[in-house]
C-alpha cells in the first residue's frame, strides 16, 4: 500500500511537484494520467527513493521512504522512465543480476526466473543477447528485472510507451494478472485510453498538483462529462498533452 | 554485503570480458611500448656493435708490414681488396677500403710523411663507426711512430702537439641505450591508466547514458557497495594490464642484446616482480580516479575527452625522469605516479631500496584510492548525477 501526502519537489527555479497526494491500495490499480511535465515521473521516482521529496511524506507499506530507502527498495517493483539494459548480456543474465542484487541465489533465483520467462512469455529470448531487441522484447527483460523479488508494490512508468498493439496487451495482461494476485499496482501513463481500460482509481496530476482523484465513474459524475476524454479536458482545464 | 559485492564485480567482468573489440584494442595499445622498446635497442645495438671485428680490405698489403701488423694487434681483420673496391664501396657492401702505395716504404725509411688511402662513401650512415674506428687506429699507429721518433732525437713529443684535443662525446650508446631504459617507468604507469580506461567509462558513464543506471541504482544495495564492485572490475583490468606490460618487457628485454650496449640493467624475474609490487598500487588508483571522472562526466563522449587527458598527467614525470634522472628523496615516492616510476627505474639499475619506499608509495595510492570511492559513492547519490544536469 502506497500513502503520498502532500509531497514537493523543486530544481532550481523550477517546481516539478507542488503538491501530490493519493492513496494507492492492495488489489487495486492507481492510474497517475496527466500530460507531459505535469510531475508524474518525479512523483515517482521520489516514490521509488532516487530522489528525496523538499516536503511532504511517502510511506510504502508503512514505510517513509527518505528515511528507510533499502528496505523501501526491496518492497517496490520499479519500471523506471530509464529502462536501458546491457547490450552483452542475455535477456536471463538481467534478471538473474537483479535477482542477485535483490539477495536471491541458487534454485530459488532459477525457479523465479523461469516463472517470469513463462508468465511474459520470453522463452524464444531468453538466452538470447539484448542488442538488437525490439521495443516489446526490450519492455519484457525490464519488467521481469523489476519483478524478480516478487514485490508487493509495483510501481509503472509509461508502461506501454513505444509499443505496438501486441506488446500493450502483453503489459495490460499482467498488470490485471497483479492485480488478481494482491499487489498495489501505480502506473503512469498520458494517455487517456490506457488509463480508462486498465484503472480502478484514477489520479489526474496537471501542473504539478493532484486536480483529481477517483474511480472512472466517479470522475464522469463529477464532471458530468459522458466520455472520459471529455471529463479530464475538463478537471486540467486544457486538452494540451492528453492527444496522442 | 559481500555477495552482492560479487555479484556487481561478476556482472561488469562477464559483462566487458565480451567487449572484444575494445580489450583487443586496450591490449594492442599496452604491446606498443615494449614493441617501440625492442626495437629501438636493436637498432642502437647494431649501430655499435662492440664485439664485432672491424673488416677493412687493404690494396697492398706487403708494401707495410709493420702496419699491417699493428692493424692486426688492435683487433682489424684485414683481407686482400676486390678489383671493384669503388664500387663495392658505393654499393655498401664494403666500409672502407685502405690503399698503400708502392713509395710507402721509402718514404717511411727517410723520414717523409708516407701517404696511404682511405677510401670511403661519407654519405653513408652505417659506415661511418667503421670509418672512424679505422681513422683511429691509423691515427693512434701515426702518433705513437712521431713520439717515438722525437724522443728518439732527444725532442719532448709535447712539443709537437700544441694543442690536444679531447672528445667528450655525451651520445654515447651507454646513455642512449640508458634514456630508452627509462621509458619503461613511464610505459608501466601508462598501463596502469589504459587497461581500465574503457570499463570505468562504460561502467559509469554508459551506464548512465544506457539508461541502466537507474534500475540499477533501484535495487537495494548500497552505493558504496555497487562502487566498489565496478572498481573492483575495472582494476582487474588495469593491474592485468600492468602485469602483461612487465612480462612482455621481461621477454622482449632477454632477447634484446643489452650487453652489446654496456648496459647495465637487471631486467629478470625478480626485478619484473618488484617492478609489479611497485606499480599494482597505482593501477588501484588510476582506476577509482577514472571512475569519479566518468560519474562525474554528463556523457559518454564528455568523459573520453576527460579521462583521455587525464593520460597526460602521468606523461609529465615520466618524460622529465626519461630525459634528465633526479636524485630520488623519500617525500618522492609517496607522490603516486612519480614515486611508482622512481622506483621503476631504481630497481632496473639494481639499486638497492628497503622496503619503506613500496611502503610509501603503496599507502598513498591506497589512501586516495578509498577516498575517491566515497566520493563516487556519495555522487551516485546525488540526484543530478543520476538523473543528468543541463
Amino acid at each position: 500500500m502506497i500513502e503520498v501526502t502532500n509531497l514537493h519537489k523543486r530544481f532550481g527555479a523550477v517546481t516539478a511537484v507542488e503538491d501530490v497526494s493519493f492513496r494507492a491500495e492492495d488489489g487495486v490499480v492507481t492510474g497517475l494520467l496527466g500530460p507531459n511535465g505535469a510531475g508524474k515521473t518525479t512523483t515517482l521516482r521520489m516514490l521509488y527513493t532516487l530522489i528525496r521529496p523538499d516536503r511532504g511524506s511517502a510511506k510504502i507499506d508503512g514505510l517513509e521512504v527518505a528515511e528507510r530507502p533499502l528496505e523501501v527498495r526491496r518492497s517496490i517493483g520499479v519500471l523506471p522512465d530509464a529502462r536501458g539494459l546491457y547490450p552483452r548480456l542475455t535477456a536471463r543474465e538481467h534478471v538473474r543480476y537483479a535477482g542477485a542484487l535483490h539477495g536471491l541465489s541458487g534454485a530459488t533465483l532459477d525457479k523465479r526466473i523461469d516463472e517470469l520467462v513463462e508468465l511474459l512469455e520470453m522463452k524464444d529470448i531468453a538466452d538470447r543477447r539484448t542488442e538488437g531487441f525490439s521495443q516489446g522484447e526490450r519492455m519484457k527483460v525490464a519488467l521481469a528485472r523489476a519483478l524478480v523479488h516478487g514485490p508487493r508494490n509495483v510501481l509503472l512508468d509509461e508502461p506501454t510507451n513505444g509499443l505496438d498493439v501486441m506488446s500493450t496487451r502483453a503489459v495490460r495482461t499482467l498488470i490485471r494478472r497483479l492485480r488478481e494476485q494482491g499487489h498495489c499496482v501505480v502506473f503512469s501513463s498520458h494517455v487517456m485510453q490506457e488509463v480508462g481500460a486498465l484503472c480502478d482509481r484514477i489520479v489526474v496530476v496537471a501542473r504539478g498538483r493532484v486536480v483529481a482523484d477517483g474511480t472512472p465513474d466517479e470522475l464522469r459524475a463529477r464532471t458530468g462529462k459522458d466520455s472520459l476524454e471529455e471529463a479530464f479536458v475538463t478537471v486540467i482545464g486544457s486538452d494540451q498533452g492528453l492527444m496522442q | 554485503m559481500r555477495a552482492l559485492l560479487t555479484a556487481v564485480f561478476r556482472k561488469e567482468m562477464t559483462d566487458h570480458l565480451r567487449d572484444r573489440r575494445s580489450i583487443l584494442s586496450v591490449v594492442g595499445g599496452a604491446l606498443v611500448g615494449p614493441l617501440v622498446f625492442a626495437v629501438m635497442f636493436s637498432v642502437v645495438a647494431s649501430w655499435n656493435r662492440q664485439d664485432k671485428p672491424v673488416e677493412l680490405p687493404v690494396v697492398g698489403r706487403a708494401h707495410a708490414p709493420s702496419l699491417m701488423a699493428y692493424l692486426e694487434r688492435t683487433g682489424v681483420k684485414l683481407s686482400d681488396a676486390p678489383l671493384d673496391y669503388e664500387s663495392r664501396i658505393q654499393a655498401g657492401t664494403v666500409d672502407a677500403v685502405l690503399i698503400i702505395p708502392e713509395d710507402y716504404g721509402k718514404d717511411f725509411a727517410a723520414g717523409h710523411a708516407a701517404k696511404v688511402q682511405l677510401v670511403v662513401d661519407n654519405s653513408r650512415t652505417k659506415a661511418r663507426a667503421t670509418i672512424k674506428r679505422v681513422q683511429a687506429v691509423l691515427g693512434q699507429y701515426s702518433g705513437t711512430l712521431g713520439t717515438q721518433r722525437l724522443l728518439a732525437r732527444g725532442v719532448s713529443p709535447e712539443l709537437a702537439m700544441p694543442v690536444r684535443v679531447e672528445e667528450v662525446d655525451l651520445a654515447t650508446p651507454e646513455r642512449l641505450a640508458a634514456s630508452i631504459l627509462n621509458m619503461i617507468p613511464l610505459f608501466l604507469v601508462i598501463a596502469c591508466f589504459m587497461g581500465g580506461l574503457n570499463v570505468a567509462i562504460d561502467t559509469m558513464a554508459g551506464e548512465r547514458e544506457r539508461g541502466s543506471l537507474e534500475p540499477l541504482l533501484l535495487n537495494p544495495v548500497q552505493r558504496g557497495t555497487l562502487v566498489v564492485g565496478k572498481w573492483l572490475a575495472t582494476t582487474a583490468f588495469a593491474c592485468t594490464m600492468v602485469v602483461v606490460v612487465t612480462a612482455v618487457f621481461v621477454a622482449v628485454a632477454k632477447r634484446v642484446p643489452l650487453q652489446d650496449l654496456g648496459v647495465k640493467v637487471s631486467l629478470d624475474v625478480t626485478t619484473a616482480l618488484g617492478m609489479m609490487a611497485a606499480v599494482l598500487p597505482l593501477a588501484l588508483l588510476a582506476s577509482a580516479v577514472q571512475m569519479l571522472v566518468a560519474t562525474f562526466a554528463r556523457s559518454y563522449k564528455e568523459a573520453q575527452t576527460y579521462l583521455q587527458l587525464l593520460m597526460m598527467v602521468p606523461m609529465v614525470p615520466g618524460m622529465v625522469l626519461a630525459l634528465s634522472p633526479i636524485q630520488s628523496q623519500s617525500w618522492m615516492y609517496g607522490v603516486p605516479v612519480l614515486g611508482q616510476e622512481l622506483l621503476v627505474s631504481e630497481l632496473m639499475r639494481g639499486e638497492p631500496l628497503g622496503v619503506l619506499p613500496f611502503v610509501l608509495g603503496t599507502v598513498s595510492c591506497l589512501a586516495l584510492t578509498a577516498a575517491l570511492l566515497a566520493v563516487t559513492a556519495r555522487m551516485l547519490g546525488d540526484e543530478r548525477i543520476v538523473f543528468g544536469r543541463s
